[in-house]
C-alpha cells in the first residue's frame, strides 16, 4: 500500500497538494512523539497508530455488503461467514498493534558518509521473545531504500538509507516503523524520533590537485631504514631499490629477499587551511576532505591544521582520519567567523 | 525499493499459487450449486485462462473479448433470464477469468477479495451444511492467501513459513475473532422484515406449480428432496388424511388448468369445522414461490401469509429460504354449504368443443342419476377402480386429453386422474375443482417429525355437493392407494438406494440431521432472537434491550480478544511462570527483579529494603534455585517437590509497607 508521498519541495502553484501537505503536518505534529526523544524508549500501546489499508477498507466494504445482504435475506450461514471474516479481520488489527507495542528502539547510528552520498541509519531494536515479530519495515518519506525489522530471538537491525547534502550533523527524521502484518488490511505504525544526530563528513571535491608535497627534513620518499618497524621478507623482484635488500637474511637463505614495510613512509603532509588561498569557504573544506582521504590511500602521514583549532596529526590510520574528516565536518558553516 | 515502489511488488510463484487456490477453493461450492450447463463451462474457462496466463498476464484486449465471450455465454445457457443463479454464475464466471490479469500483488488481493463472494453467493442458493462448510473452509483459505500477501508485502516473503504454523497463525486469528463474531451473531438485531426482496432463481427446481398441465409433475415426482417437515403438537392425523392442500385450480381452457384471480382477494368462506383438529408447526424449503400448503383446511392464517377465498395459503413475501410456520388446522364438517352463483359458474366452466365423449357420458349419468349428485361421484369412482391402472409412464395428451384418458389409454397419474375426474363431474353438472398440493407424509422415528417429500406431490378433486359443502374426492386413491396411504411401508426414503438395507436408517439420520441443523442455524430469525432470554425468564426482548446487550457482549467479547492476543506466550514450565509471577508482584513496592539479576542478588536487595519480608523470599528463593540449578538428590522425588514449590511460591504475597 502507498503511503501518502510528499517527496520534493513544496511548489507554491499545487494548492490542493499544499493543503493537503498542511493537514498532514498538522496531523503529524499531534502524533507521538512530538520532539525528538533519548533513545533507548519503549514502544507503548499509546504510540502506536493503527488505521485500515486500501485494501482494509475494500475489505471493510465487502463486509458490510455481505452482511446487510445476509441480514436482509436472513441467510444465517452468509452472516455466520461475514461476521467470522470480520472477527478474524478484527484480531488482525489488534495482532498487528502487538507486533509493535513492546518493542524497544535502543540506538539508531549510523558510519558517517562525505556529503551527497546516502548514509545508512541503522535502527537496533529489541524486544521480549513472547511474540514473533518479523516483516517490521522503517521507513521515512524521505528515504531511499529499507530493509525490513526482524526481532528473531529478541533482537535485530533495519537500514535505512537516507540522502545527505551538506556536511555536519544530521537530524536523524523522524522515522516510521510499520507492518501491515498478519493480514494486509491495517497498517499499524509508530515513529521513532531520536535526538541523537548522525555526522555526515565533508563532500571531498571530485577533481582536485594532488596532494602537496611534504614538508620538513625527509623530503624524499624513501623506506624507512629503521629495523623496529614491523615489516617482513620477500622475495627480490626486479625494480626493487637495492638498499631494501636484506643481505644478511639472504646469505643465510642464498637467496636474494627484500625487506617490505607495512607502509611505506613519506614526508608528513601539512593540509593547512591557511595555504589555500582564492578558493571560497567551502572549497576548502572540500579540498581538505579530499586531501585527508587521498593522504589517507597513499598511506602518509598528514598534518591537519584549521583555523582556530590545534593541529591533528602528523598520524596516519583510520582512528587519525575519522578525527580529520570530522574536524572539517564540523568548521562552523562561512561567515562564522573564520575566514 | 521505496515505500511508493513497494506499493504492487510482483507476485512471488508462491504467493500466486496460493491466491489461485484460494479463489478456487471459493468458486468450487458455488459451481457445486449451479446447474451443470453453466457450472461445467465455467470451471473449464478457469482451469484454461490459468494455464494461458500462468507465465505472464494475458493482453487487455483479449482479456475484454474473453470477459464479453464468458457474459454473453452464461447469458445464452441461462436463457438470458435474469434471477439469482444467472447473477451467481456471472461472478462465477468472473472469477473463473480473472487469473487472466493476476500479476500483481494488489491483482491478487483484489481477486481474493471478490472471490470471497463466492461463498457468500452460494449460500443464497442453498444453505446446507456441506455449502457451510466447504464455504467457510474456502473463507479460511483465503485468509491463509491474505496472510502470504502481506508477507510479501512486507519484504519477508523469502523467509519461509512452515505450512502447518501459517494455518496455525491464521486458526489463531480465527479463533480469537471468534467471541465477537459469536456475539453478533446470536445478538445483533436481525430484520423482522427484508428492506428488499431476494431475486428469484431463473433456473429454479421444480416445486408446487400455479398451473397444472398434464405431464409437466413428471420432474416433481422423481424427487426425492424433502418439502415440507411438521411436528405435530399432540396426536397426528391418520394417514389417510394427511392431504397438504395447496393451490386449487377452476379454471380450464382444454389444456392447462389455472386458479382463479378472483378468488384470491376474497375472504375465506365460512366453515362448519368437525370435532377433529391438528396443531403442527410446518418447515418449509425453500421453493422461490409464495404458495404455502396446509394440512386440510386451516383455521386461521399464520403471521406474514393470507388465506384466500379457497384456502389456499400464500406467503406474503417468496419463501427464498427455510421458513416455519404455525398453524392449527380442521376438517370441516360442511365447508361453504351456500355456493355463491359466481362461485357456481367457475367451478362448473368447461371449454367449449373439447372433449365430445366425457360430455356425452356426463350428460347420460346425469339423465340416469336424476338429482342425487353423491351417486353421480360414486358411479364414477366405482367405474375407476375397476377399470383404471395406475402409471407414470404416460404419452404426452393430445387435444381430447380426457376423452383419450377416459376411453383409450385407461391408465395414468394423479393429474389424468383428478383432471378428468373434475371434467367428468362439470358436465353432469356438478361443481368441481382441482386441487394440488402433497398427500401423505413419511415419519422420521429420530425426532418424531414428519417428512413430506416434493414427490408426494398430488392432486386431487372436490365436489361441492349440495348441504355438505366441499367434498375431498381422490380419485387416484380408488386406484392406487398404496401411492398416497402406504408411504411408510413401501416408499421411505433411501430404500431403493445403493445402500439397500441401510438405506432407510442412514437416510433417517441424515435428515435428523438436516432438520437439527435447519433448528439451530437456518431458523434462527429476528423471531427466536426476540426469544433468546426465555429461558431467563425475559418472554420477548425489544429492539432496544437487545441493542444494548449485543453492544455490551460485543465490547466483553473484543476486551477478550485483546486479552488472548496480548497474552503473549505463556512459560512453558509451571515453576518458572509461578517464580516470575511471584517477581512481577514485587512491581508495586518498586522492588522488581531486574532481568540481569540472579534469585540471590534480588533477594538480597529486597532484604535491604524491606528487611521483613527477606525471610521468606529467601527461603523461596533457596528453594527455586536448588530447583532450577542444583543436581539431583536420591530419594527426593522431583515431581512432588516441584509442585510444592510452585503452591508456595504462588502463596507468597508481599505485604506493603505500613506506616
Amino acid at each position: 500500500m502507498p503511503s501518502p508521498s510528499t517527496n520534493g519541495a513544496p511548489s507554491p502553484n499545487d494548492a490542493p497538494a499544499s493543503r493537503w501537505r498542511r493537514l498532514r503536518a498538522a496531523a503529524l505534529s499531534l502524533t507521538r512523539p512530538r520532539t525528538p526523544e533519548a533513545l533507548p524508549v519503549t514502544i507503548d500501546r499509546r504510540r502506536v497508530y493503527v488505521l485500515p489499508t486500501r485494501f482494509g477498507l475494500f475489505f471493510a466494504a465487502l463486509l458490510l455488503g455481505m452482511g446487510v445482504g445476509a441480514l436482509n435475506y436472513n441467510n444465517n450461514p452468509a452472516l455466520l461467514l461475514c461476521l467470522l471474516l470480520g472477527g478474524a479481520a478484527q484480531a488482525s488489527l489488534i495482532a498487528a498493534q502487538l507486533q509493535l507495542t513492546g518493542m524497544s528502539i535502543v540506538a539508531i547510528d549510523a558510519e558517517p558518509v562525505a556529503a551527497g552520498h546516502p548514509i545508512a541509519l541503522r535502527l537496533h531494536a529489541q524486544a521480549e521473545p513472547n511474540r514473533i515479530r518479523r516483516g517490521v519495515r522503517v521507513d521515512d518519506d524521505d528515504v531511499l531504500a529499507t530493509s525490513v525489522l526482524n526481532l528473531d530471538q529478541g533482537r535485530g537491525e533495519a537500514d535505512v538509507l537516507l540522502p545527505t547534502q551538506q556536511r555536519g550533523w544530521l537530524a536523524v527524521p523522524r522515522l516510521r516503523c510499520y507492518t501491515t502484518r498478519p493480514l494486509g488490511l491495517a497498517r499499524a505504525w509508530t515513529y521513532v524520533w531520536s535526538d541523537t544526530p548522525v555526522l555526515v563528513y565533508a563532500a571531498p571535491e571530485p577533481n582536485g590537485p594532488p596532494l602537496p608535497g611534504g614538508v620538513g627534513e625527509q623530503a624524499q620518499t624513501r623506506l624507512h631504514a629503521s629495523g623496529d618497524d614491523v615489516h617482513h621478507l620477500r622475495s627480490y623482484r626486479p625494480g626493487d631499490a637495492r638498499r631494501a635488500i636484506a643481505w644478511k637474511p639472504s646469505a643465510r637463505r642464498d637467496a636474494l629477499l627484500v625487506r617490505e614495510y607495512e607502509q611505506p613512509l613519506g614526508a608528513d603532509v601539512v593540509l593547512d587551511w591557511n595555504q589555500l588561498h582564492g578558493l571560497t569557504y567551502e572549497a576548502r573544506v572540500s579540498r581538505l576532505a579530499r586531501w585527508v582521504d587521498e593522504a589517507e590511500r597513499d598511506g602518509r602521514r598528514y598534518r591537519l591544521h584549521l583555523p582556530g583549532q590545534p593541529d591533528l596529526g602528523p598520524d596516519h590510520g583510520a582512528a587519525h582520519r575519522h578525527a580529520c574528516q570530522r574536524a572539517l565536518a564540523l568548521l562552523p558553516a562561512a561567515g562564522g567567523g573564520v575566514r | 525499493m521505496s515505500a511508493l515502489a513497494n506499493s504492487a511488488p510482483e507476485l512471488d510463484i508462491s504467493s500466486r499459487r496460493w491466491s489461485l487456490l484460494a479463489a478456487l477453493a471459493c468458486v468450487v461450492p458455488l459451481l457445486l450449486q449451479l446447474p451443470p450447463s453453466l457450472g461445467l463451462p465455467i470451471a473449464a474457462a478457469g482451469g484454461l485462462t490459468t494455464l494461458l496466463a500462468w507465465r505472464k498476464p494475458l493482453p487487455a484486449p483479449i482479456r475484454l473479448a474473453l470477459t464479453l465471450l464468458v457474459v454473453a455465454a452464461v447469458l445464452a445457457v441461462s436463457g438470458a433470464r435474469l434471477g439469482r443463479d444467472t447473477g451467481c454464475a456471472l461472478l462465477a464466471a468472473m472469477l473463473a477469468i480473472k487469473p487472466a490479469e493476476t500479476a500483481r500483488l494488489r491483482d491478487a488481493r483484489s481477486l481474493i477479495g471478490f472471490a470471497l463472494f463466492a461463498p457468500f453467493a452460494t449460500f443464497l442458493l442453498d444453505q446446507g451444511p456441506l455449502s457451510l462448510l466447504l464455504g467457510l473452509a474456502s473463507a479460511f483459505g483465503a485468509l491463509v492467501a491474505l496472510q502470504r500477501l502481506s508477507d510479501l508485502e512486507s519484504g519477508d516473503a523469502a523467509f519461509a513459513v512452515p505450512l502447518r504454523t501459517r494455518l496455525r497463525s491464521v486458526l489463531h486469528l480465527v479463533l480469537i475473532g471468534l467471541p465477537v463474531a459469536l456475539a453478533a451473531f446470536w445478538l445483533f438485531p436481525r430484520l423482522g422484515a427484508p428492506l428488499w426482496g431476494m431475486p428469484e432463481r431463473a433456473l429454479g427446481r421444480t416445486g408446487l406449480s400455479d398451473t397444472m398441465r398434464p405431464n409437466d409433475w413428471i420432474d416433481l415426482m422423481a424427487d426425492d428432496t424433502p418439502a415440507l417437515r411438521v411436528r405435530f403438537f399432540g396426536a397426528p392425523p391418520e394417514p389417510d388424511q394427511m392431504y397438504w392442500r395447496g393451490p386449487t385450480m377452476w379454471r380450464f381452457d382444454g389444456m392447462e388448468w389455472t386458479q382463479a384471480a378472483l378468488l384470491q382477494g376474497l375472504p375465506a368462506p365460512a366453515t362448519q369445522p368437525a370435532q377433529r383438529g391438528w396443531d403442527y408447526e410446518l418447515e418449509v424449503e425453500p421453493t422461490e414461490r409464495t404458495q404455502l400448503v396446509a394440512l386440510d383446511l386451516p383455521v386461521a392464517a399464520p403471521t406474514g401469509s393470507t388465506l384466500s377465498g379457497d384456502y389456499s395459503l400464500r406467503a406474503n413475501t417468496p419463501l427464498t429460504s427455510l421458513t416455519r410456520w404455525r398453524l392449527r388446522s380442521a376438517a370441516p364438517a360442511r365447508y361453504q354449504p351456500k355456493l355463491p352463483l359466481l362461485l357456481r359458474q367457475l367451478a362448473l366452466q368447461l371449454p367449449e368443443g373439447f372433449n365430445p365423449r366425457t360430455q356425452a357420458l356426463a350428460r347420460q349419468w346425469r339423465t340416469e342419476a336424476g338429482k342425487d349428485d353423491a351417486a353421480i361421484v360414486a358411479r364414477a369412482l366405482q367405474w375407476i377402480r375397476r377399470d383404471f391402472a395406475y402409471t407414470l409412464d404416460t404419452p404426452p395428451w393430445g387435444r381430447d386429453a380426457v376423452d383419450q384418458f377416459l376411453f383409450d389409454s385407461r391408465e395414468g397419474f394423479c393429474q389424468h386422474f383428478s383432471a378428468s375426474f373434475v371434467v367428468l363431474m362439470r358436465g353432469a353438472g356438478i361443481p368441481a375443482r382441482v386441487v394440488t398440493g402433497y398427500a401423505g407424509g413419511y415419519r422420521n422415528p429420530l425426532g418424531d417429525y414428519w417428512i413430506v417429500l416434493r414427490s408426494d406431490a398430488h392432486a386431487w378433486a372436490e365436489v361441492w355437493l349440495e348441504g355438505r359443502g366441499w367434498v375431498r374426492v381422490d380419485p387416484t386413491a380408488a386406484v392406487a392407494p398404496e401411492r398416497i396411504y402406504d408411504t411408510i411401508a413401501d416408499r421411505s426414503p433411501g430404500a431403493s438406494g445403493l445402500l439397500g438395507g441401510l438405506g432407510v436408517p442412514t437416510w433417517n439420520v441424515s435428515d435428523w440431521l438436516r432438520r437439527n441443523w435447519n433448528d439451530l442455524l437456518l431458523g434462527f430469525n429476528a423471531e427466536r432472537q426476540s426469544r433468546l432470554l426465555a429461558p431467563f425468564g425475559v418472554e420477548k426482548l425489544q429492539g432496544r434491550q437487545l441493542g444494548l446487550l449485543f453492544a455490551l457482549a460485543a465490547v466483553a467479547a473484543l476486551l477478550w480478544m485483546v486479552w488472548l492476543s496480548a497474552r503473549g506466550q505463556r512459560e512453558a514450565d509451571p515453576v518458572l511462570r509461578a517464580w516470575h509471577r511471584l517477581a512481577a508482584r514485587y512491581r508495586r513496592l518498586g522492588l522488581e527483579r531486574e532481568a540481569h539479576e540472579t534469585a540471590s542478588e534480588w533477594t538480597a536487595r529486597v532484604a535491604r529494603a524491606r528487611p521483613e519480608l527477606a525471610a521468606d523470599l529467601r527461603e523461596l528463593s533457596q528453594r527455586f534455585a536448588n530447583w532450577r540449578y542444583a543436581a539431583p538428590q536420591p530419594g527426593m522425588q522431583n515431581g512432588r517437590d516441584a509442585t510444592d514449590l510452585v503452591r508456595a511460591l504462588r502463596r507468597h504475597r508481599p505485604t506493603s509497607k505500613q506506616f
